[in-house]
């Protein structure tokens, strides 16, 4: 990869992770980083089986009240790249990648507490009544969060595509299978988060219907979302129609 | 108490909402969105206030701690907003503890539908279309959410005409929904289990001339997807008693290379 397209990619690492914090036009969707650096580099579909693979394994991985999570769309972005640029299996990138993105959460932490003086300078500008300043430093926080994705990119850019096929050709089988394997199985960090914000002990048995479902049915997930719609919708009905009654008795017991 | 005639228009509200585009870009663990609550009112504040004094005590009360999901944040901050427009520096005490009651909440409401439910279900329709190569599922997510973010512009105009009441009353009547919204979720992630965690065995017995393989011939026939299933309830366990995702991520890489190694995995 030449060093313009290198800079151009973590470019695109740097706003993807600004949109994440701010604007958040495409929430979660890290896919879509992955086909535009592959439209860059002339190979698209690469581009989408990669972010494919980098969506599945974030799914359920959110940054809740302000927590820290894996960068995913870095991870995305740098498993694309590679992948492309050294023509190797897309496990050896995927690898690189999150390794990257992993890491990112370092990176992600130390913004966040040099916001702190940001904000508190900030503050100290709106007491001394210097309200466009107040305003203006404000913008620290998306450049520094720019930079948290953009600089490791680029770093990871320079040297990834020595460092990928040094690693498909001088590593021992066991390791590239392994990673292979571990591309597979890391989406259950995923379903593993999705449980553990969900109500998952006091409605396991529907886990349990989908997972038939898709098991032994061999459904695809939109139909077993459909029948998903279908009975929650039948809870939604019930529980807001013994809301109303609940709230009706009530007022005829509280009737003063 | 100064009753006021309201200043601020559609057009002053619509720019709240693109300056709060600035979000959770000023995060900071003393007083997370503090600062760009600050940011996105700032504008619309200084109509409301033209005297510096009554601007700088109004902006300070935006500064303190606040944080809700970034969307629901939107009305929330709005409806705060319209009783300042009303009531001027009255209203500041009102404005703060209508914040603080009401972003617990909403962050639990918004947090669930907007940054777990949704992401997951278009983000596995996207992601196993794209496996295969079809770009339709991706296609359809981007556009609905580009859609999407255009109108969340504007929501601060709902929450400056409805005002507190709804807000208030909001929670209460979107927990049904929210309920309803985890049985969805439950259902697909059962269903995304047996596509999306693949972990399958390499071992195979031979007896003699018969040769029985453990996952074709035996694990798929009683119980197909049995170790993805293992697998998810394993880390489902370790991260509900509070080990880092950190750690299990690098347990996985270690386990799938000695897997691979020994055959064990395959």
């Amino acid at each position: 990869m030449n060093i313009i397209l290198i800079l151009v990619i973590a470019f695109i690492a740097g706003i993807q992770y600004v949109d994440s914090y701010g604007p958040q036009i495409f929430t979660m969707n890290y896919m879509i980083y992955a086909v535009i650096v592959g439209l860059i580099m002339g190979d698209p579909m690469t581009g989408l089986v990669v972010g494919a693979s980098i969506q599945l394994m974030s799914l359920g991985v959110a940054a809740l009240g302000g927590s820290s999570a894996p960068n995913y769309g870095m991870a995305a972005i740098i498993a694309t790249a590679l992948t492309i640029s050294t023509g190797q299996d897309a496990s050896v990138g995927l690898a690189v990648g999150v390794a990257a993105g992993t890491l990112g959460v370092e990176l992600d932490v130390i913004v966040k507490v040099l916001n702190g003086f940001v904000a508190r300078k900030s503050e100290e500008y709106c007491k001394r009544k210097e309200f466009a300043k107040m305003e203006n430093i404000l913008y620290l926080g998306p450049i520094m969060f720019f930079l948290a994705a953009a600089v490791p990119t680029f770093i990871v850019l320079v040297f990834g595509e020595t460092v990928t096929n040094f690693i498909v050709n001088s590593m021992p089988l066991w390791f590239t299978n392994g990673l292979t394997i571990a591309c597979n199985m890391l989406p259950v960090i995923g379903m593993g988060m999705l449980l553990t914000y969900m109500p998952t002990k006091k409605y396991f048995g529907f886990v349990a219907i989908g997972f038939v479902l898709a098991a032994y049915v061999g459904l695809d997930v939109l139909p077993v979302a459909i029948i998903g719609c279908a009975v929650a919708y039948e809870y939604y009905k019930r529980s807001i129609a013994s809301a109303n009654t609940v709230a009706v008795e009530g007022g005829i017991g509280e009737d003063e | 108490m100064s009753e006021r005639q309201p200043v601020l228009t559609r057009k002053d509200l619509n720019r709240c909402g693109r300056r709060w585009c600035l979000n959770v870009a000023t995060f900071n663990y003393e007083t997370q969105l503090g600062a760009s609550a600050m940011f996105a009112e700032s504008k619309a504040l200084r109509k409301i206030y033209p005297d510096d004094d009554d601007y700088q005590k109004s902006l300070l009360n935006q500064f303190k701690y606040y944080n809700t999901q970034p969307y629901i944040s939107n009305l929330l901050l709005s409806a705060g907003l319209a009783m300042e427009d009303k009531e001027s520096l009255d209203a500041l005490d009102a404005v703060q503890s209508l914040k603080v009651g009401l972003m617990g909440p909403l962050a639990g409401i918004g947090d669930s539908i907007f940054w777990v439910l949704l992401p997951t279900i278009f983000g596995s329709l996207a992601g196993y279309m794209g496996q295969n190569g079809n770009p339709v599922g991706l296609i359809i997510w981007t556009a609905l959410y580009a859609v999407f973010w255009l109108w969340r512009l504007t929501w601060w105009n709902y929450g400056y005409k409805l005002g507190v009441d709804f807000i208030s009353n909001m929670g209460a009547q979107l927990n049904a929904f929210t309920e309803a919204a985890s049985i969805l979720g439950l259902f697909v992630v059962g269903a995304m289990i047996p596509s999306t965690v693949v972990v399958t065995t390499g071992l195979s017995f031979t007896y003699g001339e018969v040769s029985l393989a453990l996952q074709t011939d035996v694990l798929d026939t009683i119980f197909p997807c049995m170790l993805p299933a293992l697998v998810t309830w394993l880390v489902y366990t370790l991260l509900k008693r509070g080990v880092k995702m950190t750690y299990i991520i690098i347990g996985i890489l270690i386990i799938s290379c000695i897997g691979a190694a020994t055959g064990i995995l395959a």
